[in-house]
């Protein structure tokens, strides 16, 4: 590779010095590699970072910039394992392989089988006499991992009618131990969210915050939780805003139902939702069922939580909901909207997730993906318009997608421990509604380039 | 790629850090890219240079920026991050990986503004072949993207190819009619070996998958030549230049051409003429009637997409009036009412039939709800300026006897022709 400008310091960017360390091993490790030779972005990820670098062993070695002996060690570090991530490239083609002969599409090979590749490369170097049937039996114990965790497993489970009329007595009582809080007790912790929000954000997200932990220890969830209950309004220091944020349709969340049945299409709001859905959305995505509790479990426990406060056990979680709530109203995808967001009292993770939305404004606009952008709806403007009327509602969208992540931890035992891991929930989540919004634009167009001759009559509406 | 100019290195006050300045230039002129961290903008009537970055995740964005931008600008916006001295200069310095990004942006850039025009003699490119080029650029440029979020709607290798494997098998026929050594051979060639190798490593399967690997495995003499024409022809729903306007009547007041301005509907529905949008006013007894007249894309679907004009008398209130597809055109007729508070004596006059002061008629064409509001006026230029690019870049995909496209080094260079150009210079003398 040329040598462009000369090193600055001695110290190199990592992502290089890994880069030149792979070419340097030489052939044989195609299939882990680019079409240029770099090493894949997963190969970087999960193999070379976490099984061979290993900077949790060598803090030294976790920085972006490297000096010279840390970028020598480095080296050192990939050099001595090349035989071993040629095997490992060897087993990932043999797994692909098996993978088609077996008529598996679902899921990213390099997710599924990078690691179990690289295991397998230390465990039995490369692939030799028998090498089939192992890849055979990887490829099954990998397909084998959800364990049972399926949709299907879930409805046979609730198929049962005695089990069923048992679960809804079950909800019965819960629903009627609730207790109820008032709405200022909602109110204080929304100010505490302001605090928690205004040390969200660059440069230093959490830094020195420790309102987050004040707001699990006063039970700032469950508050709001209960509030809602309660028929609380106010909260937010908005009055067009209901103090749910469209959680749910109703004004106060209803007793859940069992249910049976569940369509991604037709999911009601999260608070709305039966005990089915709420446990269909949990066994639809894909990652890491292994890792959730067997049907039966999962079911018991979803019966408890959805008549605990904002319909989550934990805490941490709770108050998540309060400081995604807090974002939410402040929220200004169109930009310069001030629809209330500015008397709301704007902080740093509002500015932070705001610009975000402007960028991704500004890229839309070059990638001819606009929704129009006025406060008020275009009566002609179809589905398009519908678009644009959750852009001026950000709240809504924002909200539902906050909350099953946090009933997918929840369910995972997976607790929000301080601020910094919080704001990485809460900026997920804001990407998240940006990538919805542009893959509906994108389908919504695409489906306007391909009508076929009907619906014209819409153009007289 | 030029060598060693400086560039700035700033960050904002929300800890945005930017490496050269955004691009101030109408949004059709801008190729864009989400990668890791980032989002980078080229402009695309500039000489080819390094984008503009504006990196909201300057750690992840380390990952590539040492191969685009040079490890003096990595090593400056990692300081920049950290909260380093504000506003540097530095010299960079780029891989390859630059010039493929480069053209993927470009890429991306053409499927929504190739300002495909009949009047212009602009021709489409066929979509399929285009949207099959940028699978195998984005994976040709996978050390930009990375897997840690969600968030870069980019990094879509699998997604590109799913929706435009229809044009796997005519790039297998063209591929085969394409002898080896020669430039278009070669680049057939890259292309369909990095979606062969794209869609392996992205797990996808399917019949198209699978005869293109079988293909590619062993490599037949090149067969008789092809028409280019015939493989990616789009059936026409409508016979061209079919008759007159419908009889509307009437004596013609005022006509005029109206404002094509690209930014107000999406891609596919409008030709792309300067001068695609006409419009009639009448009188018809006591009526003033006006008719518009937008020429449709060549590719437009014939109904389904709520097109309407927006007329404007005299600086006063927009009208909107609906159109509907007519053979190649988007027509509209509606009664032209002046607004009673904007122009009363325009009114007056045209009542009277005394044009003394003839009304002032604009007219645009838009899509509602799509619409974000009108360009800037000095846009036709730059309307201009992008299709003399699409006709100088036709011009350079253009089949000669010498297969000239070997001079370039089709994949990493910023300006090569892309299949779907070469298909649409090739096919240029139908159209």
């Amino acid at each position: 590779m040329p040598s462009q400008s000369q090193p600055t310091g001695e110290r190199r960017p990592r992502g290089m010095v890994i880069d030149r360390a792979w070419r340097e091993l030489g052939p044989g490790l195609e299939p882990l590699s680019g079409p240029g030779g770099a090493p894949l972005t997963r190969t970087v990820k999960l193999i070379l970072l976490p099984l061979v670098v290993r900077p949790a062993l060598r803090p030294e070695l976790a920085a972006d910039f490297l000096d010279a002996g840390e970028a020598g060690r480095l080296g050192e570090l990939i050099r001595e394992c090349g035989a071993r991530l040629e095997a490992t490239a060897r087993w990932f083609t043999l797994l692909k392989r098996t993978r088609r002969a077996l008529g598996v599409v679902a899921g990213n090979p390099q997710d599924l089988y990078f690691q179990r590749c690289f295991e397998m490369a230390t465990e039995h170097g490369a692939p030799a006499a028998g090498a089939d049937a192992v890849a055979r039996a990887v490829l099954e114990d990998i397909a084998d991992a959800a364990g049972g965790r399926t949709v299907e497993a879930l409805k046979d489970h609730l198929a049962d009618t005695a089990r069923r009329s048992r679960l809804d007595a079950e909800l019965a009582a819960a629903w009627g131990d609730r207790r109820t809080a008032p709405a200022q007790d909602a109110v204080a912790g929304v100010a505490l969210a302001a605090e928690v929000l205004e040390a969200c954000g660059p440069p230093a997200p959490g830094k020195g915050a420790p309102a987050f932990t004040a707001m699990v220890e006063g039970g700032h969830g469950s508050l709001l939780g209960r509030a809602l209950w309660a028929r609380a309004s106010g909260v937010w220091g908005r009055d067009d805003l209901p103090a749910h944020l469209g959680l749910t349709v109703h004004q106060v969340p209803p007793r859940p139902a069992v249910g049976r049945s569940a369509s991604t299409a037709t999911l009601s709001a999260p608070f709305d939702r039966t005990l089915f859905e709420r446990l269909f959305t949990v066994l639809q995505s894909s990652a890491h069922r292994e890792e959730l509790p067997a049907v039966p479990e999962l079911v018991r426990r979803e019966a408890g939580r959805s008549c605990a406060p904002l319909g989550l056990y934990d805490e941490s979680l709770r108050v998540a909901v309060v400081l995604g709530g807090r974002l939410a109203v402040g929220l200004d995808p169109l930009g310069g909207q001030d629809s209330g967001a500015g008397r709301a009292g704007l902080t740093a993770a509002h500015r932070a997730v705001n610009s975000r939305w402007q960028r991704e404004a500004s890229v839309l606009r070059a990638r001819r993906m606009t929704v129009s952008p006025g406060p008020a709806p275009d009566p002609d403007g179809g589905v398009l318009d519908a678009l644009a009327q959750d852009l001026r509602t950000p709240w809504a969208a924002y909200m539902r997608r906050l909350w099953v992540r946090l009933h997918g931890r929840d369910v995972r035992d997976a607790p929000l421990d301080d601020t910094a891991s919080a704001w990485a929930v809460l900026d997920g989540v804001a990407r998240s509604v940006m990538m919805d919004h542009r893959a509906r634009v994108r389908s919504a167009l695409r489906t306007l380039a391909a009508a076929p001759a009907r619906a014209s009559e819409a153009s007289s509406a | 790629m030029p060598q060693a100019a400086g560039i700035e290195v700033t960050r904002d006050a929300d800890g945005t850090v930017r490496v050269g300045g955004e691009p101030a230039c109408p949004a059709f002129t801008r190729a864009v890219l989400d990668v890791a961290g980032a989002v980078l903008t080229w402009p695309v009537l500039d000489e080819p240079a390094p984008p503009a970055a504006e990196i909201h995740d300057p750690e992840r964005a380390q990952q590539w920026l040492w191969a685009v931008h040079g490890e003096r600008v990595a090593a400056a916006v990692h300081d920049r991050a950290a909260g380093g001295p504000d506003g540097v200069r530095v010299a960079y310095g780029a891989t390859a990986l630059a010039g493929g990004a480069a053209r993927l942006a470009l890429g991306h850039w053409a499927a929504r503004w190739w300002p495909a025009s009949y009047a212009d003699g602009i021709p489409a490119l066929e979509p399929d072949v285009l949207g099959l080029e940028l699978a195998a650029l984005t994976h040709q440029c996978q050390q930009l993207f990375d897997t840690a979020f969600d968030d870069q709607p980019d990094d879509c290798v699998a997604e590109l190819i799913e929706e435009h494997q229809a044009a796997l098998d005519p790039l297998l026929q063209w591929w085969r009619a394409t002898p080896g050594p020669t430039g278009t051979g070669r680049h057939l060639d890259g292309v369909l070996r990095l979606l062969d190798d794209a869609a392996d490593s992205a797990g996808m399967d399917g019949p198209a998958l699978r005869r293109l690997r079988s293909a590619l495995d062993r490599r037949p003499p090149a067969g008789a030549p092809l028409d280019l024409g015939a493989l990616f022809a789009r059936p026409r729903d409508y016979a061209l230049a079919a008759g007159g306007p419908p009889a509307a009547g009437g004596r013609v007041i005022a006509r005029g051409s109206g404002n094509n301005d690209w930014l107000r509907y999406p891609p596919g529905l409008v030709d792309a003429a300067e001068d695609a949008v006409s419009w009639t006013a009448r009188a018809v007894g006591a009526r003033r009637r006006i008719e518009v007249e937008v020429v449709a894309d060549a590719a437009a679907p014939v109904a389904g997409a709520p097109l309407v004009a927006e007329v404007r008398v005299n600086g006063g209130r927009a009208h909107r009036v609906p159109l509907a597809r007519r053979d190649d055109l988007w027509t509209g007729l509606a009664d032209l009412r002046l607004d009673a508070d904007t122009d009363l004596d325009a009114d007056r006059e045209l009542e009277r039939g005394l044009p003394a002061m003839p009304p002032r008629i604009e007219v645009g064409v838009l899509l509602p709800g799509f619409d974000p509001g009108t360009g800037a006026p000095g846009d036709a230029v730059h309307r201009d300026a992008v299709r003399a690019l699409a006709r100088q870049r036709l011009a350079a995909a253009r089949p000669s006897p010498y297969d000239t496209h070997d001079i370039h080094d089709a994949y990493d260079s910023h300006s090569g022709p892309f299949l779907a150009e070469i298909a649409a210079a090739a096919t240029e003398e139908d159209f």
